[in-house]
């Protein structure tokens, strides 16, 4: 066999050839497409959002999309904002809803019908009504809606026979229900009587359904007009139904791993939580689950709320906007909506999608009685006030202090923060 | 021959590159902290003002700088000493079997947990902690005993997060000990042990003064750890709580800059993180340094 002899030339001939390749390839790529925009996503590269991505890429519309994981909401938004700071920020960034004010009013969220006001609505009537006020910000259009969900009740088929209860499962149920049935799993399975059964009950220990508790009861975290509402009587109910299956014992306050680890290894019989777990949870567990809708409170009207994130325009640059909008356009289109319905969140356009699993009926029929909002934080302060939320929603659930006055001093706490 | 001049500069060349890391990489964001601290700056909006004192009063009024303060020393007053004793203790014990076939066995369970990133300690502690049906809670189950809420439980957790800490990072400390024990000649211990000296005084009197500088970098560096490092544990782990049980002032620093976006008020913190750290350096090489036996 021939061999090229190691010289000083050959060396950095090789180097050079090496140097070079990336280059000559990257203008390659760049060549294939006219405009390459990136996307800051809550989505890694094995997701539903991949797959949209992916499609739109193939049908070589000129604009080559980048999906590039960013983590939680709270993380991408930070890594955004570094990212605006230094001038380059994303072309699109999967915005929580919660987030809707920080957005518009410090991120710069674009006004889509500013970039294209024929074309914004074209996207947004792709839509049902209802989500529309959800990516309506200071009256600018801020997004596309994108990843809705809304809590509902996950329930262990398995351990709800070995307790004897009903079969059937009702389609609309309210904490009174809900309790009895906790109270009657712990009592059948208890005390070692179940080989995996450790524990009733997990309603999630966090902002969001603790809000579903407080909205059911009548009451608002932040009501229509911007005031906080934390120290009405009727969120007050709210929380108290909320906490009372901690200090009864049917729940043990964990985070959201905890409660879903649990829940798939059979030691939880039932959780209620964000409906995209329709797709992860009969993945993972070895038992029949059911769903059905969040519990309501007792005599009074249920007033459910939604969650996700909406496909917000950063671009500042008029090519990169446009391209984002063609992206927006795919993801509002059929195509888009089916793929994208394969992660398990709710189907907010017009399109007719199969579900994609029976199991979302349940939130299906929530977005079909109507959701409100999660609680959109608004202000520069904004972040602290859903932290300090937080941390009073855990002080009440350990019962550090009675709840009255727990709320008394949340509102006084929220107040400051979202006026600052 | 190269005269005096060329020397000074051939010296600031070498200097040169250490002096502009130094300079760019700490000084420098040293005194933006100190000026983002008296001003009103937000990245995104790019807008600027002078706050004057607004900040540092907003961080002192705040419950949470306090909780976080509260929580540092007592991460330092617990951590600290247990980072510094136990692997000394673990290391004399290495060193009494140091040649047998089990030797490299403990040595490599011991140091194993050194390996991982502080996220990854949390992340592998998760399942084991789990207050619903985690394997330490199954465990104390099966011996007739309580469970516990473990990182959940306001009145534990800032333990849990202390002995996962110590967990992941004595295992660096064991390997200095071991090295500088290993160092000092057999001869002075036995003839220590010939003359009626008992285990704890020949440690006392020969290995800790022989391994003094060991002792001291040890020292150093732990405290610098426990201030910093931790932070990834308590991330993953639990995330400050709950309700901020379980912060500590560089966790709080992270929290208000890149969570909240109040750089003003981050980095007021940051300055109270580095005076207390240039304190505890200064008093370490003041009082400490002096019982150091430089061979």
């Amino acid at each position: 066999m021939k061999t090229l002899p190691l010289t000083r030339r050959s060396l950095l001939a090789g180097l050079a050839a090496g140097v070079a390749a990336p280059a000559i390839l990257r203008a390659e790529a760049v060549r294939a497409s006219d405009a390459r925009i990136v996307i800051s996503s809550n989505f890694g590269p094995e997701t539903a959002f991949q797959a949209v991505v992916d499609a739109f890429n193939a049908k070589e519309l000129g604009v080559e999309a980048v999906n590039q994981f960013d983590g939680n909401y709270e993380e991408a938004t930070a890594k955004t904002l570094a990212a605006i700071s230094a001038g380059r920020p994303p072309a699109l960034m999967t915005t929580g809803w919660k987030f809707g004010y920080y957005a518009k009013r410090t991120l710069g969220a674009r006004d889509l019908r500013e970039i294209d006001a024929d074309a914004a609505e074209a996207l947004i009537a792709n839509f049902v009504p209802s989500v529309h006020p959800l990516v309506t910000v200071d009256d600018a259009l801020v997004g596309v809606p994108w990843a809705m969900s809304t809590p509902i009740t996950f329930i262990n088929m398995e351990h709800w026979r070995a307790a004897g209860l009903e079969e059937t499962i009702p389609e609309t149920i309210d904490t009174d229900w809900l309790y009895e049935r906790a109270r009657a799993l712990d009592a059948a399975l208890g005390g070692g009587a179940h080989p995996t059964f450790r524990s009733a009950l997990s309603l999630s220990n966090n902002e969001w359904t603790s809000q579903s508790y407080v909205q059911n009861a009548g009451g608002a975290v932040i009501d229509e007009t911007g005031t906080v509402g934390l120290d009405r009587p009727e969120s007050i109910a709210g929380m108290e139904l909320f906490c009372a299956p901690a200090h009864e014992g049917l729940w043990i306050p964990v985070g959201s791993r905890e409660q879903d680890a649990a829940f798939v290894s059979g030691a939880l019989s039932i959780v209620t939580t964000s409906s995209t777990r329709v797709i992860a949870y009969p993945q993972s567990a070895p038992f029949e689950v059911a769903t059905t809708r969040f519990p309501g409170v007792p005599g009074r009207e249920r007033r459910m709320n939604s969650g996700g994130n909406f496909l917000g325009v950063y671009a500042q640059d008029a090519e990169q906007a446009q391209a984002a909008m063609r992206f927006l356009e795919f993801c509002a289109s059929r195509e888009g909506q089916e793929l994208w319905s394969g992660v398990g969140y709710l189907n907010s356009s017009i399109h007719e999608i199969p579900p994609v699993t029976p199991l979302i009926a349940a939130a299906q029929a929530q977005l079909a009685d109507g959701l409100t909002a999660e609680t959109i934080w608004p202000g520069t302060r904004g972040f602290e006030a859903q932290n300090a939320w937080r941390n009073w929603v855990s002080r009440m659930l350990e019962r550090v202090d009675p709840i009255p006055e727990a709320m008394a001093r949340a509102q006084d706490e929220i107040t400051a923060l979202v006026s600052a | 021959m190269r005269g005096a001049h060329g020397g000074s500069l051939q010296t600031a060349g070498l200097v040169a590159p250490a002096f502009f890391a130094v300079a760019v990489f700490l000084y420098l964001p040293i005194a933006a902290s100190g000026l983002l601290a008296v001003l009103d700056y937000h990245p995104a909006t790019r807008a600027f003002s002078y706050a004057g004192l607004a900040n540092i009063e907003a961080v002192w009024r705040d419950p949470a700088f306090r909780v976080a303060a509260w929580n540092t020393l007592v991460y330092c007053l617990v951590l600290v000493p247990a980072q510094v004793v136990v692997p000394l203790l673990l290391a004399l014990g290495l060193r009494e079997i140091a040649g047998s076939r089990l030797a490299p066995v403990y040595y490599a369970c011991l140091f194993a947990p050194t390996l991982v990133s502080f996220s990854v300690a949390g992340a592998v502690w998760l399942p084991l902690l789990n207050p619903i049906n985690g394997v330490l809670n199954e465990m104390l189950i099966a011996i007739g005993l309580p469970p516990s809420r473990w990182h959940t439980d306001a009145r534990a957790a800032l333990w849990v997060v202390c002995v996962v800490t110590f967990w992941k990072t004595f295992g660096l400390n064991l390997v200095l000990w071991y090295a500088a024990l290993m160092t000092i000649p057999r001869e002075q211990i036995e003839a220590a042990r010939i003359d009626g000296a008992g285990f704890f005084r020949r440690v006392r009197d020969i290995d800790i003064p022989l391994a003094s500088p060991t002792a001291f970098f040890i020292l150093v560096t732990t405290v610098f750890t426990t201030l910093d490092d931790i932070v990834g544990i308590i991330d993953v782990l639990t995330g400050g709580g709950p309700f901020e049980r379980t912060t500590n002032l560089p966790y709080l620093l992270w929290q208000k800059g890149l969570v909240f976006f109040q750089f003003g008020q981050a980095s007021v913190v940051a300055l109270v993180t580095i005076a207390i750290v240039a304190l505890l350096t200064f008093v370490q090489f003041r009082f400490v340094e002096r019982r150091v036996t430089y061979a």
